[in-house]
């Protein structure tokens, strides 16, 4: 079912969902969407340079009416989205009696909403074809537990929860609804409000805290997206895999 | 040629995993006790032994025998299990041994038996096989689930100890199969029946174990060590 399927990617620009593009794109006309709209046209240029097809959309995920809009010109410019990984996110660290309201909301309609919305918009495509697999981009923290993290977090095991909801309310149309669940990966979000300096000791200090003792790549993480998205696991539904290093084993 | 291991490789999921290695271009090393359905196969990449996993001897002595011949032991499933249903009460000491030492220490047994080898290598990987029984329980099934819920538990311990030498080691647990192994304590109906409170509507099939079990033992999961993947249709999501 998967393969050659329209796949839509939220969050491509950067990071997993720019990795993972480039991974699907050797097997699927790759939807390159972003907030970000020239990072997502720069990822889709490194596809059409690879040989594969893609189109880039800006989309923000948190936003019903831009969700509605990247939609429709889905429908008009390339037809129905069978595969997605919906992958937007961002990092914000504070401690919660610091977290300004509007930090807090933020994550939680990127998040929490913005999967939401993606979910909504592509399931009748799926519904329509009796066949299709979500991945959400959850994390090791919908699970386990850091301190300084308590919207990330809560965000992340909405989305868990929200993954494990639809997976049963769809599966009878043979769509299949997973989550992945990353430990610490080598991206971005990692550098976002530190120093080169602080970055590094970050990243230095995380690997070292896992068995594994050494970050994730995003191509690893876009891997195990393969298994889940493609029919290797025609069996599996409502679940959550960790690409995590050892971080988190439950 | 790199080796793969597959203990219960007679039947159910082990067998059918070891097809699907032998289709790959692995040397495959299968053990069982008795070669089941695989009695009659002609590969020249297949070894049978007839190797009962609580024998740690016969274990060593069938990796040292394809480590010769294939010099690398990619990695090891272990599939390797019984289930006998009996009401709790009735459970007899023998019985409880009987699942503990196949199943529990078997596959304790089948790891150290190959990660000498791994070690020396510096790779690996291990694909433990518990079952959906370990986190749900199951009527009449005290003492399978306490072996699955220990597989899980020993799977991520060796996990640990080993995750910075570069040997992975996961675990796979499937809901209800479409093996030899139900059908010891169910009719082909009940077997089947059971699909109508599974979400994605149908009982697994030893393919889908099949599959997972590939992914983990293959380089697409060099991230994921110590984790359970859960395939059972949808059933029972926590």
């Amino acid at each position: 079912m998967a393969d050659n399927a329209n796949l839509l990617i939220t969050g491509a620009a950067s990071g997993i969902g720019r990795a993972s593009a480039l991974r699907l794109a050797k097997t699927h006309h790759v939807i390159v969407a972003d907030r970000d709209g020239d990072g997502a046209r720069t990822v889709a240029s490194e596809i059409a340079a690879a040989g594969g097809s893609a189109t880039a959309i800006e989309v923000d995920v948190s936003d019903g009416a831009s969700v509605h809009e990247m939609k429709t010109q889905i429908d008009t410019d390339i037809g129905p989205v069978l595969s997605a990984f919906f992958a937007a996110g961002i990092y914000i660290r504070g401690v919660t009696g610091d977290i300004p309201e509007a930090d807090w909301d933020r994550m939680i309609d990127i998040h929490v909403k913005g999967t939401f919305l993606c979910c909504q918009a592509v399931l009748p495509d799926m519904i329509g074809a009796n066949t299709g697999a979500i991945v959400n981009m959850s994390s090791d923290f919908a699970v386990m537990a850091v301190p300084g993290a308590a919207a990330y977090m809560a965000s992340k095991s909405a989305i868990y929860s929200l993954t494990k909801s639809i997976a049963i309310e769809f599966a009878a149309h043979n769509i299949r609804i997973n989550a992945l669940g990353p430990g610490p990966i080598d991206t971005p979000i990692l550098k976002s409000g530190r120093t080169e300096a602080e970055y590094e000791k970050a990243r230095d200090t995380l690997a070292n805290s896992l068995p594994i003792g050494r970050l994730g790549q995003p191509e690893e993480v876009a891997a195990v997206l393969d298994f889940l998205l493609s029919d290797r696991s025609a069996y599996m539904t409502g679940q959550i895999i960790h690409p995590n290093g050892g971080q988190l084993m439950w | 040629m790199e080796t793969m291991i597959v203990t219960g490789a007679g039947s159910g999921i082990g067998h059918a995993l070891t097809r699907r290695l032998l289709a790959e271009n692995y040397h495959v090393s299968a053990w069982d006790t008795d070669p089941g359905d695989l009695a009659g196969t002609n590969d020249d990449n297949l070894d049978f032994c007839e190797i009962d996993v609580r024998d740690a001897n016969a274990m060593a002595a069938a990796v040292a025998q394809a480590e010769e011949k294939t010099g690398k032991i990619a990695g090891l499933a272990t599939c390797a299990a019984i289930y006998r249903a009996t009401p709790f009460l009735e459970l007899t000491e023998d019985d409880w041994d009987a699942h503990l030492s196949v199943n529990l220490k078997g596959t304790m047994l089948s790891c150290q038996a190959v990660l000498p080898t791994m070690l020396e290598q510096k790779s690996g990987s291990i694909v433990l096989f518990s079952s959906s029984i370990a986190r749900r329980g199951a009527p009449q099934s005290a003492a399978y689930a306490a072996t699955k819920g220990g597989v899980l538990g020993l799977g991520r311990a060796i996990a640990l100890d080993h995750a910075r030498v570069g040997i992975r080691a996961n675990i796979v647990s499937p809901g209800i199969t479409d093996t030899p192994q139900p059908r010891g304590n169910l009719t082909e109906d009940d077997m089947y029946g059971r699909a109508k409170n599974i979400p994605l509507g149908r009982i697994g099939q030893p393919q889908d174990m099949v599959e997972t079990a590939l992914f983990l033992l293959s380089d697409d999961a060099s991230f994921v060590t110590g984790q359970d993947l859960r395939v059972n249709g949808g059933a029972g999501l926590f």
